[in-house]
């Protein structure tokens, strides 16, 4: 496993001192059968609808795209992760392609209409309002499973 | 995203998250979440492997099925990382100066030249994949070194995107010369392998070369955002380092 301790020194002291916002309790949603889910993605990795204005450097809001979208780019401020595995595929980090086919095997109900991107630099404290925004969005159109992807 | 999980489970959504630092997940204790031992930047772990996307997606929602959490579990393959270092970093050693920027025609008439060379196999790529990520500046490919070039001399020149200020696009048009060399190798040679484009493009390319120099007239510059460019490791890829850029203050690290 890669441990935090065993990262190069910019990085780990950049990781290790982040100031994280430990919850006051544990938040749990009973997550509904196989069958009934419809899910959305949300990605952190800052990508939006080429045209779409950029993400600021610490954005607190977030950009939308839809299912059948794939002429995304990135505006992420940060340099630290791969950008050519996305590059490649999108289904890297957004597994759009994935969860169609894994909803026509009933593997899931469906994929949802909209998806979700934000700036993973910025603190998610600062992102709370834009985050039940989108929650409330998602359960306008029948969402109830978020698949959560980091970049 | 640790921190958005609580927010969308407290309005009713379950979620499921994938993550790659073991440490934040244990600290944050989102409901369900699936520690990936990769290199980050690769959620679903390889390009163009459904099979291998699929296992890693099966293995998060695996976790839907808990009836009580917070749960983490281990996705069981691992895709190794190079020292510990989760995406490619330039050599400490590689750093150069203002004094080795010399005639800035020159520069920018190498890097057309080397652009231009890549442009067939570029349009092929962008064919075979039916996408491009390079525009996230909204610049043309042909304006994005003139763009880099024109920071050389130590001055701020004006945005050409109304709305977006010189630094912020700099730094968008730095990572759209990078996306189209890279999309152009990754497809042309058929590599997926981000040390190797990491060293090919950063090491080898007179790309490369430029934003070296760019970095160097950043270090010197007396705008703070010039200097927070590089002492935060925004621009060219130090961050995997095993010490801070010298000549710069590390006070962002």
């Amino acid at each position: 496993m890669t441990k935090i301790s065993e990262m190069p020194a910019v990085g780990r002291h950049f990781i290790s001192n982040l100031e994280l916002t430990v919850p006051t309790n544990d938040s749990w949603t009973e997550p509904v059968p196989a069958n009934e889910r419809r899910v959305s993605i949300v990605s952190t990795a800052a990508v939006s609808r080429r045209g779409d204005k950029p993400f600021s450097w610490l954005a607190k809001d977030s950009r939308t795209f839809h299912k059948t979208d794939r002429d995304l780019v990135m505006t992420h401020v940060a340099v630290e992760f791969d950008r050519s595995a996305w590059q490649q595929d999108l289904n890297t980090i957004i597994p759009l392609d994935r969860l169609e086919e894994m909803a026509a095997d009933g593997e899931i109900a469906s994929v949802a209409d909209e998806h979700y991107s934000f700036m993973g630099a910025a603190d998610p404290v600062t992102m709370e309002k834009s985050a039940r925004a989108v929650a409330a969005k998602m359960k306008q159109e029948g969402v109830n499973t978020v698949f959560l992807i980091p970049i | 995203m640790c921190g958005l999980a609580h927010y969308f489970e407290s309005e009713g959504l379950s979620t499921i998250l994938v993550g790659f630092v073991r440490e934040h997940i244990e600290v944050i204790r989102p409901p369900r979440s699936l520690f990936l031992d990769f290199p980050m930047g690769r959620g679903m772990g390889k390009p163009n492997d459904p099979e291998f996307q699929k296992k890693v997606i099966r293995a998060a929602f695996e976790l839907l099925e808990a009836s009580s959490g917070p749960i983490i579990e281990d996705f069981p393959e691992i895709i190794p990382v190079r020292e510990g270092r989760m995406g490619y970093a330039l050599p400490p050693q590689l750093v150069l100066s203002v004094n080795d920027i010399g005639d800035v025609d020159v520069i920018l008439s190498e890097v057309r030249n080397e652009m231009e060379a890549l442009r067939p196999d570029y349009a092929t790529a962008i064919a075979a994949r039916g996408r491009t990520t390079v525009g996230a500046s909204g610049l043309a490919i042909e304006e994005l070194a003139p763009f880099i070039v024109s920071f050389l001399d130590g001055e701020i020149p004006k945005s050409p995107r109304k709305g977006i200020p010189p630094i912020p696009l700099l730094k968008l048009v730095v990572e759209d010369l990078e996306a189209y060399y890279t999309e152009t190798r990754t497809h042309r040679d058929s590599i997926d392998d981000l040390e190797l484009m990491g060293e090919w493009f950063w090491e080898k390319t007179k790309a490369g070369r430029l934003l070296l120099l760019l970095e160097a007239v950043s270090i010197a510059s007396e705008n703070k955002v010039m200097l927070q460019i590089v002492e935060m490791s925004l621009m060219a890829p130090r961050f995997w380092s095993e010490g801070p850029l010298p000549g710069t203050s590390a006070a962002g690290w």
